[in-house]
């Protein structure tokens, strides 16, 4: 009886929902919409028909905001209603495990994918370059340079996202401080950090001034730059991670800590949720913090401002950006997926109106240059701050994630295994300089505009 | 006097552990009911100061949480009876058998215990994703039809069954089939008993295999679910306590209806060496 | 195994009937097929595995000898991840062993009240998916708002202090699995013969000596159990790790089951990987001979 019963709930749910490469829905027969053409050098004529107006499934592998991607693929949709986009969220962690799966999968894994450049490496193989003339897209979007592969281009950015000083204007307040304290140098920065800081009677921190609790590496990886140094060698193949340069970006954030007080290893141990509960007043994080404040704490008082730097003077660079890519198309896909793929790709680039809204909701400066000017985003916290300085900015190229991994490793030696920094930045940098070996990864420190060797 | 204080001295000895243990599962059942923002406050209360029952409100909005939960149930029980069937039937022939070789199957199969998930992980992702049986059920189950453990409880078990009983019906004229499914399957109670538990409980909490196996939404277990609440962003304290109480529900309630049943089955099946 | 025969049941005698051929063929049959499928071919998979360069997703599958071996060895996270593990294991199998056996002998007690209420609450732990309790812990040990240090008024940062990491970690597993050693214990007590306690009382023995002399030595088949599957479950642990600290601060928490879920489903280096585990495959084998040996039993 129990057999029968647990039989017959397999059946059911066997029968799963995956209906991607299914062709159930409606069949458009209208070629032309009445819709204007949109976009600059990259156009999209709305006015057609895909897949012959049949009914097509596709999936899109996102690994966050599918809310924000649900209303592209709607506003897809709606001009192409034979056409239904299935948005899978696969949760960051495991993203990059189960994707390349996945992908292998052919016309029943996703058509679509979100891609972050540290992970090219495992993904290159699957994907499908743009049905999109390499001049014309750089022309629209200049950052798409950097991504040219034997004249095509597989990926591109959407953004570029880097980090700001976000503080609370609440707890600025309260200690006495205005606009007009805002730092430009790092000996200012430890100024206003230490009125920010508290503490209890017994010498417990209960206020961090300044918290970079489990972002360590992410601010170092592009502080180098700021003491004059690349990340990467002339040839752009190994690391100078255990340079000078790096050397006192670490020392400079272990001083924060260890030296100055403004926060706490062991205080709030994640800097973003400690912001989140007011428990600390300033943090250095990257674009997306203002999607997140937005949705989960909209009653936070924020403002941001620039990373501050050694001296007065421009420094060799601010520190480095990083582009949120685009989605990817999956090679292995079938004729008729990838048809609907390229044409959502097209549309997506062609929109002004999607790329303002990813780059407002994520934070992001947009990698259509012309938007930059735009009236939604010449306000947004990111554009005014870094926007101004965007040019003293360097992308050192798609990192592979090994250079996180193990400075995130180096950075917990150092704060709280009390290894010495040296010896501790030494080990990380012969890991990453032969995971950096085994792959075909040349940095793009180059391109940059103020580059030295 | 001695035995009185004895008595008294494990009693409380045995109310410290028992606080102890379940200390955890009160803080978080009272914080399933407090706001994230109360949760990571600095100053902590035990009892929530504001109480919400958002957290379990939003648990099915957010996270389709029943649909794990029934996946989840679905397929413990699913496993849970063929592996008590295949145990059952190889405990009896390894156990009330005799025959070439089965000594060396059954130290095989003893064996097979002790290799570690890392080593058979790789190949057997590897031949499932080959058969094309990702993020199909069939690759929860297959590989897990027959359990060393299982085999190793109900040929102990087994031992208890009197041999007269068995011969008496082969006198009669019944075939082995018979004499397991009618005769003997239904005296093992308590060993059934004992793994079932035992089995339904691992398959319950098997996190990796699920993971890399499952990729629809819609078919994912909960041990994986769960981790859902941990996104790259921000942690769901609230959501995750809520939906951690709501899950040990019935493993706890199949527990306390079985318990005496299960404590005699791993008697007679674990521990008499 | 010991020779059932010397209990004087019925002799066994080999198969006669046509029905128990079949009977016997059939199962024995799917359960060997089962076997090499799922066991002995992954297991040789594994092996020759681990003399290549495997990556299944661009498809390279190189013969490289013994470069992942070499590799390997010369890997300090390797070596600290197979610290971590021994110790690991050794100090959670010793307390789950010691926690469960006094818990279930005062439960046995016919001092004890409340048996089934108690008997319920210790397994409790046991009945939670280790993913869920590993999330629990890792919030109770967090400095600003967790349990732990708010009950004890301490100020450590457990899980990001090298010292106190991997104990935090080991005090988690315990919590959650000595009431499995407390179940298993209790059957064995329950089970133990009582004309073995009357004459024992009768020669004047006390509590401390009738446990030590008497029950410990009837419990040695149910010790052994519970020590074996203790050390082949902890030898693989993981779960832990990858929820509450990934192997951090820098590589000190790193076990050696982590290290093999890092290399082979984050890196891909499935033969790296490979290496890895068969090393913990020897280890484990060696340890439960040990034990085997140790508790005075003739070896599988």
């Amino acid at each position: 009886m129990i057999v029968i019963l647990t039989c017959s709930l397999t059946a059911c749910a066997g029968s799963g929902d995956n209906n991607a490469g299914k062709e159930t829905g409606t069949k458009d027969t209208e070629a032309d919409k009445g819709l204007p053409v949109m976009g600059d050098q990259i156009t999209y004529d709305p006015n057609h028909l895909v897949n012959d107006g049949n009914p097509i499934t596709i999936d899109w592998w996102v690994w966050a905001s599918e809310e924000m991607f649900r209303s592209i693929a709607d506003a897809y949709e709606e001009i192409h209603p034979n056409v239904a986009i299935n948005i899978i969220n696969n949760p960051w962690d495991g993203y990059f495990t189960k994707l390349p799966l996945s992908l292998q999968k052919g016309e029943e894994g996703p058509t679509l994918f979100n891609i972050h450049n540290s992970y090219e490496n495992l993904l290159m193989n699957y994907i499908e370059p743009y049905d999109i003339d390499t001049k014309e897209f750089i022309a629209d979007y200049p950052s798409a340079a950097s991504h040219v592969k034997d004249g095509k281009i597989y990926y591109a950015d959407y953004g570029m996202s880097t980090g700001m000083v976000y503080y609370n204007k609440k707890l600025w307040k309260e200690a006495g401080l205005t606009e007009e304290d805002i730092p430009v140098t790092w000996e200012e920065f430890i100024e206003i950090a230490k009125k920010l800081t508290k503490f209890d009677e017994d010498g417990k921190m209960t206020r961090a001034g300044f918290n970079y609790n489990n972002y360590f590496h992410a601010i170092a990886l592009g502080l180098n730059y700021q003491f004059g140094e690349n990340m990467f060698s002339e040839d752009g193949r190994v690391s100078q991670v255990d340079g000078v340069g790096m050397k006192k970006a670490v020392s400079l954030l272990t001083d924060l800590f260890e030296k100055y007080h403004v926060g706490d290893k062991d205080f709030g141990t994640d800097c973003e949720q400690s912001f989140y509960q007011e428990q600390s007043a300033m943090v250095f994080v990257w674009g997306f913090f203002v999607n997140n404040l937005k949705t989960n704490y909209p009653d936070l008082e924020y403002g941001t401002f620039e990373i501050p730097t050694p001296e007065h003077d421009t420094p060799y660079a601010y520190y480095r950006y990083n582009g949120e890519a685009t989605p990817g198309i999956n090679k292995n896909a079938s004729a008729a997926q990838k048809e609907v793929g390229q044409d959502f790709m097209r549309f997506f680039f062609a929109n002004d109106e999607i790329q303002i809204m990813l780059s407002r909701e994520g934070g992001l400066i947009p990698a259509k240059e012309a938007l930059m000017e735009s009236e939604e985003l010449k306000d947004t916290p990111i554009v005014r701050t870094v926007g101004p300085h965007i040019d003293r900015y360097i992308w050192p190229g798609a990192m592979p994630s090994t250079l996180e991994n193990n400075m995130k490793i180096a950075g917990e030696d150092i704060l709280y295994n009390g290894k010495a920094p040296d010896k501790a930045l030494k080990n990380a940098a012969g890991i990453i300089d032969v995971d950096l070996a085994n792959t075909d990864f040349t940095a793009s420190e180059n391109l940059y505009q103020y580059y030295e060797k | 006097m001695k035995q009185k204080v004895l008595k008294t001295t494990l009693f409380i000895v045995l109310c410290l552990a028992g606080v102890v243990t379940v200390l955890p599962f009160v803080w978080m059942v009272l914080s399933s009911f407090k706001t994230n923002g109360e949760i990571e406050s600095l100053e902590q209360s035990l009892i929530p100061l504001a109480p919400t029952l958002d957290n379990y409100l939003n648990l099915q909005s957010n996270f389709d949480f029943l649909r794990y939960f029934a996946n989840s149930i679905l397929i413990a029980v699913l496993v849970t009876v063929i592996v008590v069937y295949t145990s059952c039937i190889c405990g009896y022939v390894l156990g009330k058998y005799q025959f070439k070789g089965k000594n060396l199957i059954f130290g095989i199969v003893m064996m097979t215990m002790m290799v570690p998930w890392s080593v058979t992980i790789i190949p057997r992702y590897t031949m499932f994703v080959k058969a094309g049986l990702l993020d199909s059920y069939l690759s929860l189950i297959l590989p897990v039809m027959f359990s060393g453990f299982g085999i190793f409880m109900m040929k102990q078990n087994m031992e208890g069954i009197p041999d007269e009983l068995i011969e008496a019906a082969r006198l009669d004229g019944a075939n082995e089939f018979q004499i397991f499914h009618q005769l003997v399957f239904p005296l093992c109670k308590n060993g059934i008993s004992a793994i079932a538990i035992f089995q339904f409980l691992w398959v319950w909490e098997d996190y990796l295999w699920p993971y890399l196996m499952m990729d629809s939404e819609n078919k994912q277990l909960l041990a994986v679910g769960l981790t859902l609440f941990n996104g790259r962003y921000s942690t769901d304290y609230g959501g995750l306590f809520a939906a951690t109480a709501i899950s040990i529900l019935p493993v706890i309630i199949v527990y306390v209806i079985f318990q005496k049943r299960f404590i005699a089955g791993v008697a007679a099946g674990a521990v008499k060496g | 195994m010991r020779n059932r025969e010397e209990k004087g049941m019925f002799k066994r005698r080999p198969l006669q009937s046509k029905s128990e051929v079949w009977m016997r063929n059939i199962v024995m049959g799917i359960l060997v097929v089962y076997m090499a499928v799922f066991l002995i071919i992954p297991v040789i998979m594994v092996i020759a595995g681990s003399f290549h360069q495997w990556n299944p997703l661009n498809e390279t599958y190189n013969w490289i000898g013994i470069e992942n071996y070499v590799r390997m060895f010369s890997y300090p996270t390797f070596w600290q991840s197979m610290l971590n593990t021994v110790i690991f294991c050794v100090f959670v199998v010793f307390f789950r062993v010691t926690i469960g056996l006094a818990v279930a002998y005062a439960l046995n007690s016919k001092m004890t009240r409340f048996k089934t209420f108690f008997r319920t609450v210790f397994y409790m732990p046991t009945v939670t998916p280790l993913v869920a309790v590993a999330y629990v812990w890792k919030i109770m040990y967090n400095p600003q708002f967790g349990l732990i240090d708010k009950i004890f008024g301490l100020d450590i940062n457990w899980l990001f202090d090298s010292k106190f990491a991997l104990p935090a970690l080991m005090l988690m597993t315990v919590w959650k699995d000595f009431g499995y050693a407390v179940i298993l214990f209790l059957s064995g007590l329950l089970s133990l013969p009582a004309d073995c306690y009357e004459s024992a009382s009768l020669d004047g023995a006390d509590a401390w000596q009738t446990f030590r002399y008497i029950t410990l030595p009837l419990l040695k088949p149910t010790m052994l159990f519970v020590v074996v599957t203790s050390i082949i479950s902890y030898l693989q642990a993981y779960v832990p790790v990858l929820v509450m600290t990934k192997g951090g601060p820098g590589t000190s928490t790193y076990l050696s089951s982590y290290l093999v879920y890092d290399q082979a489903f984050k890196q891909y280096n499935f033969g790296y990987a490979s290496a890895i585990s068969l090393f913990i495959l020897v280890l484990t084998a060696a340890f439960t001979v040990i034990s085997f040996k140790v508790t005075g039993n003739k070896d599988e």
